[in-house]
Formats: structure tokens, sequence, C-alpha cells
């Protein structure tokens, strides 16, 4: 048995490596992924006043502290027993629509976008933004940052930070819009919106006009029959921010429909002994292995899974470019992992058309913000979609509202036993017998994780010393024989 | 130098143990008295964060924290962008490293500072929840915080003649 290791890995938050298992032959045999977990975060919270968690939450990580924020301002909520009045509900969405467009961009140009636009192949030191920009000009690259810096700025204004943000409390949130600042938001969102229809535009150009890159997405070793899990609006239409969980089988049919409150009833976490980091999976269908297909209890919570597991979206452009992409991919649901890239952008063109609905509400210069407390519940549940995948912060507290225990299911978690699925699937698709792997082979490999869009930090934090990515040869003995560097 | 502005920036993750000692140095740096034009601030963000953070700056002082391979706790070391050495957040993996992030501003010709001093400490966890610093790295800190002042000093106003 020889072993090949990929760590770090690349152009992804957080430390995680990847092990290779091949047999005598040179074929992979199996694949491990493993990421460190960071401890003590139940503890920190423990003993602290339940309305003190959403500011603590922003800090658990660095990619994607919004949705944090915004779970844990629903958990507590539920503790007191409050629904927000509707200006606060539209406000917190209209700052969650802001951090869709932001990761949803950041994304596409810096991780999914060299992939495509400068190739699987290319060499790694153009394989990057830089890249991309060299290829599809200079003024991109400005609107990239101009776009992501403007998403910054709603956020900055409603959130009170944007990454460090205090925005939900108990029952609503601390700060209302004027008119004037909602003006300027309508103006935002305009240009939210025609941004992100050149964003699908120039993955149609690029991806879609490329034979090679389709079949890559329809027919590469990329793709893994999973149930696929999102959070529904009643008319079963995506919803980031609020609504019931809705998973749907490998053939598209309704499995379970579920409200927050009752996850523990639909989803069990697994705990293998090579990792810290849980699988969670479908609890009435239970375990069955690392394995596809119906039987499985295995799913999916990524943006394809979203779409998967939702009847449309709920505005106008978004809607026509769902159907586009079912069609053209076949129909519903697709299974494709590379085609998670392509539903990122359709839910990109969702979030700045529904941040432009909701800043031309009536609603949202409301002056009504909060609505009164007057009990605590003691526990509450609190999901939405962060851009990795549905999130889900449960609280439970004494009688005065002190945190006694915390159980979180962060985005990516859900599809840690899809992601390591999707690497298996990869390397043994692409590593052949007797045919050196290459950096080309490596980061093809990558991509099925990164498709993912994994963001670790909710488990890891620690960075690795360099950027670059090592392969391993191992005999079977243990003894290092080849190394490949970048 | 009066003209200048200048920018302490501490990064890291402040209820992280020893991943905020970037923020600390900064909080501590912040009591004391400086020339005037003198901005501080903390983040727990990389990327292309980095850019938003520095761009109206003419000068700026990174401190962050760094794990090397055989590394002391409470060392300091000293980089520039053209000796980067990846430390903990700028090497954000999730979008963009920090010399990307820095080719990117320029090639749009978005204006970044002329001159970037990076300060990275070699620290001991930071995968465990908890204000404090381990207690090797709390020891070291008077004279990690005695290093970065002098440092900053020297760079940023050193003595005529």
């Amino acid at each position: 048995m020889k072993t090949l290791t990929i760590d770090p890995i690349t152009r992804l938050e957080g430390h995680g490596k990847i092990e290779i298992f091949l047999t005598d032959e040179g074929e992979v045999d199996n694949v491990y992924f493993q990421v460190p977990e960071l401890r003590g975060f139940e503890k920190f919270c423990e003993g602290r006043p339940v309305e003190e968690l959403p500011s603590i939450v922003t800090k658990i990580c660095g990619v994607c502290p919004g949705c944090h924020h915004m779970a844990s301002g629903k958990a507590v909520d539920a503790v007191f027993g409050v629904e927000p009045p509707p200006t606060a509900k539209k406000l917190r969405e209209l700052f969650y629509m802001a951090h869709f467009v932001h990761s949803h961009i950041a994304h596409f140009y810096a991780l999914a976008a060299p992939d495509f636009v400068v190739g699987p192949n290319a060499s790694p030191a153009e394989r990057n933004i830089l890249g991309v920009i060299n290829k599809v000009g200079i003024e991109i690259g400005t609107e990239v940052i101009k776009q992501r810096r403007i998403a910054q700025e709603i956020q900055a204004l409603l959130g009170g930070h944007q990454t460090h943000v205090v925005m939900n409390i108990p029952g609503g949130v601390k700060k209302g819009l004027t008119e004037e600042e909602r003006d300027d938001i309508v103006k935002k969102a305009e240009g939210f919106i025609e941004f992100s229809k050149f964003s699908i535009k120039l993955f149609k150009d690029v991806v879609l006009g490329n034979k090679d890159y389709v079949d890559l997405i329809l027919n590469g070793p990329y793709s893994l029959k999973l149930h696929s899990m999102g959070l529904v609006d009643q008319n079963n239409k995506v919803n980031f921010y609020d609504g019931n969980v809705r998973v749907v089988d490998t053939e598209g049919k309704e499995l379970y429909l579920y409200s927050p409150k009752e996850y523990m009833d639909y989803v069990e976490e697994r705990v293998e002994p090579w990792t810290y980091l849980k699988f969670p999976y479908l609890k009435k269908i239970g375990w069955k292995g690392f394995v596809d297909g119906q039987d499985s209890g295995v799913y999916q919570a990524t943006p394809l899974s979203r779409l998967n597991a939702a009847d449309g979206m709920t505005t106008a452009v978004a809607q026509q470019e769902y159907e586009y992409m079912f069609s053209t991919l076949g129909g519903k649901p697709v299974h494709a992992t590379l085609a998670m890239h392509w539903a990122r952008l359709v839910e990109l063109i969702y979030a700045a058309e529904h941040c432009y609905e909701l800043a031309t509400d009536p609603d949202i210069t409301g002056k009504e913000l909060r609505a009164p407390i007057d009990k605590i519940v003691g526990e509450g549940v609190g999901i939405v979609e962060a851009q990795r995948g549905t999130l889900t912060h449960h609280y439970w507290t004494d009688d005065r509202g002190m945190v006694r225990k915390v159980n979180l299911i962060v985005g990516t978690t859900n599809n840690h036993a899809a992601i390591c699925m999707s690497l298996k699937k990869a390397a043994q698709g692409l590593i052949k017998k007797g045919i050196p792997a290459t950096e080309g082979t490596l980061n093809m490999i990558e991509m099925a994780f990164r498709a993912y869009d994994p963001c670790f930090s909710c488990a890891t934090h620690s960075l690795p010393g360099q950027m670059r990515m090592i392969v391993n040869f191992y005999n079977s003995k243990g003894d290092l024989i080849r190394t490949i560097g970048r | 130098m009066q003209d200048e502005k200048i920018l302490i920036l501490g990064i890291g993750n402040d209820i992280l143990k020893d991943d905020g000692i970037g923020p600390r140095l900064v909080k501590d740096l912040q009591k004391e008295t400086f020339p005037e034009g003198i901005c501080f601030k903390t983040s727990s963000m990389g990327g292309l964060e980095i850019l938003e953070l520095i761009r109206e700056y003419n000068t700026v002082l990174i401190l962050d924290a760094i794990k090397t391979k055989e590394g002391i706790p409470g060392d300091v070391y000293y980089f520039n962008p053209e000796d980067f050495h990846e430390t903990m957040h700028l090497s954000n993996l999730h979008d963009v490293n920090f010399i990307t992030a820095l080719e990117l501003a320029k090639k749009i010709k978005l204006s970044i500072p002329e001159t970037i001093h990076i300060i990275a400490i070699e620290i001991v966890e930071d995968l465990e929840f908890g204000r404090s610093l381990s207690p090797e790295l709390e020891e070291k800190y008077p004279e990690i915080l005695e290093r970065v002042h002098d440092y900053l000093y020297s760079k940023l106003f050193p003595v005529e003649g």
C-alpha cells in the first residue's frame, strides 16, 4: 500500500489534509480527508447570557460571520419565544442578501473561475484570480472588488460592522434604516443585479461554450447521487433566511419537510475514529456508510442541493436561470458536483434581486424594530442557509437565559461525507495505474472538493505555513519514495 | 511624516487564544502616545478584505500570528511583501493570499500603501477558544510588546541624522 498526501489544500480556509491510499498496482484504494477541530466553543459559551451569542458567534468564522449571526439571532428569538416584527425580519434578510452577494462573488472569481477561465491544467502560478483577470479584462477585476466592497458597506450599515456584526437582538434588530440609506441601497442592489447577470453570462460563455468543460461537468468523475437538503418558503421556493427544511431524494421526490425545531428527528451525526469532524446523515434512513444512491443516508446541503430541494426561485431572472440550468443539465435533480458553481451563480442573481426587492419594500424603513420580550422558553433552534449549506444553531438556557448548552451543525459539516466521497470518486477516476499523478491531476481532484466551497474555519482555524501543495508517495512500509510539490 | 497616513493593523481572532496576539498588541500599543496621523485597527479577516482595510494609508504595519515548523513561541519575525512568509491571516486560503491581493490591487490600480511592514509572532495554541494567551506566550508578552514597539518606532519614526 502506498500513501499519497495532499497537504495543505490550496485556496481554502482552514488546514485540511487529503490522504489517498494507493494499491501496490498504483490505483486508488481509499481516500481520507481530515481537518483539525477547534475546541471549546461550547465551554466558551456556557454561563454567558444567551443574547450575547449572536455577537460572539461572528468570531467563530472569518468567512461566514453573517450566517452565524443570523442563525444565532433566530435561535435566541426562539429561546425567548418571540417573533421579530416584519421590518426587523426584512432588515435581517436585507443584510443577509448582501452577505450572499459578497461571498458568492468572492467564491466565483477567486476560487471557481481560475479552474475554468484559466484552465484546470494551467500552471498554478496563473490559475488564480490574476489569471482570470488577465483573460477577461482588468475592468472585471475592478468590478469584483467594487461590488464586493459595496456588499460589505451594506452589511456594515445594517450590521454595525461588516464582520463583527451586532445587528440582531432578541426579537428584532438594533437599528432601522432611513429613507436616504434605503435609496442608496436600492442603487447598489441595481448594480448587484447587473453584475450577477454578467457573471452568469461569463460562466455560460466560458464553460458552456467549451465542449470539454461541459463533458467534464456531466461525464467527469464528479457526480454523486445523494439526497438534497435546503431551506424553503411556504411555496417550497428557495429561501436563505427562513422557512422549513426540505429534503428530496436522489430522484427529486420529497422525503421530508420539517421545521427547524424538529431537526434532531431528521439529522443525526456520526463519529468516525479517523477524524474529529462529525458526519451528519439522515436519521430515518440511517448511516449506511460512504455510499451514494437512493438507500444511502448521506445528503448534500450545497447551492445545488438547495436548488434541487426547492420548486424554484421567487425572483424573475433567478427563476429563468434556474429553469435554464436544469433543462441544460437534463432535468432535476442534478448530481454533477461541478454544477454547484452554476447553482451558486443562480443564487447570486437571486440574492441580488431579493436585495432590491427588500430595499424597495415599504416595510424596510418601518420603525417597529423589536418585539417585546416577556418570557424565557429556555431552548431555541435557528436554521438559515449559509453559503456552504444549512446552518443550525441550537441553544439551551436556564430560566434566567444563561447558556447551558450549545450545539451547532455548520454548513460544510453537512457535506463532510459527500466531500470525502467526491474526493474518492475524483481520485479513482483521475489516478490511473502506471501513470504518474501530475500537478494538473491533483488540481482536478481538488476541484471536486473546491466545488463545495468548503470552509472549515468553524472547525479549524490553523493555516499552514506555506501556500503549497505537496504530494508524498510512500511505499507499503511507509517510506517516502517520491514528492511532488508546487 | 506628518502628512503620512499610517495604519497599525492587528489581525487575528481575539477569542481564539494565541490567534488574538495581533489585536491584543494593537490594543496595548494604542494606549501609548504616538505622533498624530497613526490609526489603529483590528480585524480577523484576510484575503481581499485586507485591501479594504489598508487602501487609504501610505504606510501599514501588520501584526499577525504565525506557526512555523520549528519556531519558538514568542519569536518575532519581520517581513515585507518582498520576503513574505505566509502568516495566519494573510494566508487566508478562502479567497486569495496577501501577495495575490496586492498584485490584484496593483493590476486594477487600486491605491495601496507604498510601504508595508509585517510583524509575525510565533504562537502555540490557536485551536481552542479562550480570551487568554497560552502560558508560554503570556510570559513573553511584555518582551514581545517591547520589541514590536521598538520596531515600530525604528521603521515609522527613524531618528534623523
